[in-house]
């Protein structure tokens, strides 16, 4: 074996066979793993099985994670696209320049970051003075964006079925909840940090279009929407498949800027599976749960990924 | 291409400035001592089913006053010369220890200020000088995550920094090693408490390394100006709120959680858990008066969480002028002091509940892991940075306090303002959970917080807890 397989095995291969094996134990992440208690599937049964607390904050977590997934994977793929074709023109001044401002947002300290929106979203910061409605506590606020939605549409309370209609120990109501406020900050932050570099890669792939193609296209009468429609966007359709695999992964593995700005909070709606998994294992002193939830994100990031490639692979794109 | 590369440079200076500019504003925020419980933390203590496997570490399953018994059976080291002391229950002088001469010991903690770290390492430091020892003072970052990496790679440091919260689990796993009869200097000085704290099932792990306990902060100026006295009952504590209460201005405010919600319950006799952590203790008539109480006095406008009026917690509430009066600890005088030097503040003791008083201790303690690999030497050190000199050197300077009752008076005299914080450890709580149950103080805090934006109601809070309790139990 190379070298570079060795390490592979090692620092890839092991850690998550290891989880694996672990999340069958009863491990508090103390002790030394393989010296506790061999408990089969118990701890995934507490996570889709057992009704209780466990179940529903396993719950809370994946449904704060899908909308997260849901509304940060095509903005960021949508607003990369855009800013990598305005910048792949060949008559804009000082690409270089808003180039490096794009990317920059990706190469700062994801920590830093949230600091720093730690502080325009307080209540008096500067995205509320901005904005035309005052007074909004961003990052304090539980409540979930299609429940206010509705509100405003006069629904501001579940309807008895929807209350009564449980799916992993979580009210119908509470899943249609939508992303919280606070969740919709993060969701906000995390867009312009990761835009950036799936721009660079929009821009490499679009730097790879012959300008011929353009050219003829052009001559030929079409408009700016016409070639973007018919031309870049089929020509850039491995990169775009490429762009919203990646997203997929990194998004349903969102850790740093909730562990920085709500750790969880306000009541559970930035609670992601990544976050339960730490919370379990350094807090709580079940690190075979923390372990069990791991194997079961991977598992959807797994299917989702695999669903993605197969819809993309087969849609029509032009 | 020269041009784009300084361009690109000069842009990549401006935002390295503004990156660091921020950073630093947020270390203001930081200068919380170590003992303070970080919001929403899970926390946990071990529960009895647990408990039996570290029965055979015990020494002595009376309770805490039995620390000076002689029976040291159970002791790997009966020959140590420490043992010879422990007759008399007291070891006056460290140095009769261990030869501590050349001694490697590493001691973890987690970095809480500047000015700790430098006065910590200046204790290890004299420790050094004292002893010929070359023990060394390494905080880390991500405390638990490498903690806890150390303990499974069975490679411990020597001594470290137990949190209350934390002492459960690490006990569950036989991770840390009882305190043997003797080690520790007049451990009857320490308050019962506090000792209290770090005994689990009759047996006692670490002495505390100080304390922190929860009081009322508030505007002298405007008590003067509403013309009230310092509130010691809980109605007094709701006129008060309402009489301090202006257009810009809110009477008291305090985090919505359990952390500081938890002294209204003790107050009122109660807690999350009974005592022996087995089962919920808030279905009761304490529970539902207490939550009762909050749920009023939050509904009646005179009182919000720091959230509420746009501000972090207490402290920043506090010192923001949008609150008379908040609950927190001994963290919020360095706070103060080293921010808002301007704003003027007086600590009471927390008014007296229907069952009488009821605070927090956050404490943390010094454990020895059960795998060291020299635990005399970890022992001598612990005393070192424990016994009434260390205590007294350590907590000099300091907001946090003494573990210990004769080294009271003298810090009282240095901090006389602080003296309703050190009247606290008399009747203070823990800040505990057994093992794999820090869920429900999670459930506890998201329903507190409908509770008084009055989104549930007390009895539907307790049904939650109780649920919550049945699954977790």
């Amino acid at each position: 074996m190379s070298p570079a397989i060795i390490g592979l095995c090692i620092f890839l291969g092991a850690p998550i066979i290891m989880s694996l094996l672990v999340s069958l134990r009863d491990w508090s992440g103390i002790t030394a793993p393989f010296d506790s208690e061999f408990v089969g599937f118990d701890q995934y049964r507490q996570l889709i099985t057992d009704d209780g607390v466990r179940r529903r904050d396993f719950a809370l977590s994946i449904r704060n994670n899908f909308y997260y997934v849901a509304g940060v994977v095509p903005t960021q793929t949508a607003i990369a696209l855009f800013l990598a074709v305005i910048l792949n023109q060949r008559r804009l001044k000082g690409k270089g320049f808003f180039r490096t401002a794009y990317y920059f947002p990706t190469i700062t300290s994801s920590i830093a970051v949230s600091l720093i929106f730690l502080f325009l979203f307080q209540t008096r910061g500067a995205v509320n003075a901005v904005l035309p409605f005052q007074d909004i506590n961003w990052l304090a606020n539980p409540n979930g964006v299609i429940h206010n939605i509705l509100g405003v549409a006069g629904v501001d309370s579940a309807p008895g079925w929807m209350d009564d209609t449980e799916i992993l120990s979580l009210p119908l109501w509470e899943w249609i909840s939508g992303p919280s406020v606070a969740m919709l900050s993060i969701m906000i932050l995390v867009t312009w940090t990761t835009t950036g570099i799936l721009m660079l890669i929009f821009l490499a792939a679009l730097q790879n279009i012959s300008p011929s193609v353009q050219e003829a296209a052009e001559i030929d009468g079409a408009t700016w929407w016409q070639r973007f429609r018919l031309i870049t966007v089929p020509l850039l359709k491995p990169t775009i498949t490429f762009v919203v695999t990646l997203g997929l992964i990194g998004t349903w593995q969102v850790f740093d800027q909730i562990f920085v700005i709500s750790f969880g909070g306000p009541e559970k709606t930035t609670l992601t599976p990544a976050f339960l998994t730490y919370f379990q294992t350094f807090q709580n002193g079940e690190a075979s749960l923390g372990a069990a939830v791991a194997v079961v994100l991977f598992v959807i990031i797994m299917a989702f990924t695999v669903l993605q490639r197969r819809l993309m692979r087969n849609r029509d794109w032009s | 291409m020269r041009n784009m590369w300084l361009r690109m440079l000069a842009v990549l200076l401006a935002f390295t400035v503004i990156a660091a500019a921020c950073g630093d504003d947020d270390d203001d925020g930081g200068e919380t001592p170590a003992s303070q419980p970080a919001a929403d933390t899970g926390t946990s203590a071990t529960d009895d089913a647990a408990m039996d496997d570290a029965d055979d570490a015990t020494m002595d399953d009376s309770d805490d006053a039995a620390m000076d018994d002689a029976d040291d059976a159970a002791m790997d080291d009966a020959d140590d010369v420490a043992m010879d002391d422990a007759d008399d229950g007291a070891m006056d002088d460290a140095a009769a220890g261990p030869d501590l001469t050349g001694a490697e010991l590493q001691l973890w903690g987690w970095a809480s200020s500047e000015a700790e770290d430098i006065q910590l390492t200046a204790l290890v430091d004299q420790f050094n000088a004292d002893t010929g020892a070359n023990a060394r003072f390494e905080p880390q970052p991500e405390y638990d995550a490498a903690l806890q990496a150390a303990l499974v790679a069975g490679d411990p440091p020597d001594l470290f920094y137990v949190d209350s919260g934390r002492l459960p689990d690490l006990v569950a796993s036989d991770a840390l090693a009882p305190v043997p009869d003797g080690v520790i200097s007049d451990p009857d000085d320490i308050y019962g408490a506090l000792r209290d704290v770090f005994t689990i099932d009759g047996t006692w792990y670490c002495p505390p390394k100080d304390f922190s306990t929860l009081g009322l902060v508030y505007d002298p100026a405007a008590f003067e100006e509403a013309g009230i006295g310092v509130p010691t009952t809980w109605a007094e504590l709701a006129a008060a709120a309402e009489a301090l209460t202006t257009d810009d201005r809110i009477g008291l405010s305090f985090g919505a959680e359990y952390s500081r919600a938890g002294a209204f319950l003790f107050q009122a006799g109660t807690d999350i858990l009974t005592a022996d952590g087995t089962a919920v203790a808030l279905d009761s008539d304490g529970g539902r008066t207490a939550l009762q109480y909050l749920a009023d006095l939050f509904a009646s406008g005179h009182a919000a969480s720091p959230q509420a009026i746009d501000t972090g917690w207490g402290g920043e509430a506090y010192a923001s002028g949008a609150a008379a009066m908040t609950i927190e600890g001994n963290w919020i005088v360095g706070y103060l002091n080293n921010n808002f030097p301007d704003r003027e503040w007086a600590v009471a003791e927390l008014p007296t509940g229907p069952q009488g008083p009821g605070t927090f201790a956050f404490t943390v303690c010094y454990g020895v892991p059960a795998s060291a690999s020299d635990p005399d030497l970890s022992w001598a050190m612990v005393d070192y940075l424990t016994n009434a000199e260390g205590a007294a050197a350590w907590t000099s300077g300091f907001q946090v306090m003494p573990a210990r009752a004769s080294v009271r008076d003298s810090w009282v005299a240095d901090n006389p303002k602080l003296q309703a914080f050190v009247a606290g450890a008399e009747y203070a709580s823990r800040f505990q959970f057994p093992t794999g149950v820090g869920e429900i103080q999670g459930v506890f805090n998201d329903n507190f917080q409908r509770l008084i934006r009055g989104e549930t109601t007390v009895d539907e809070l307790i049904a939650e807890v109780v649920s919550a309790g049945e699954d977790l139990l």
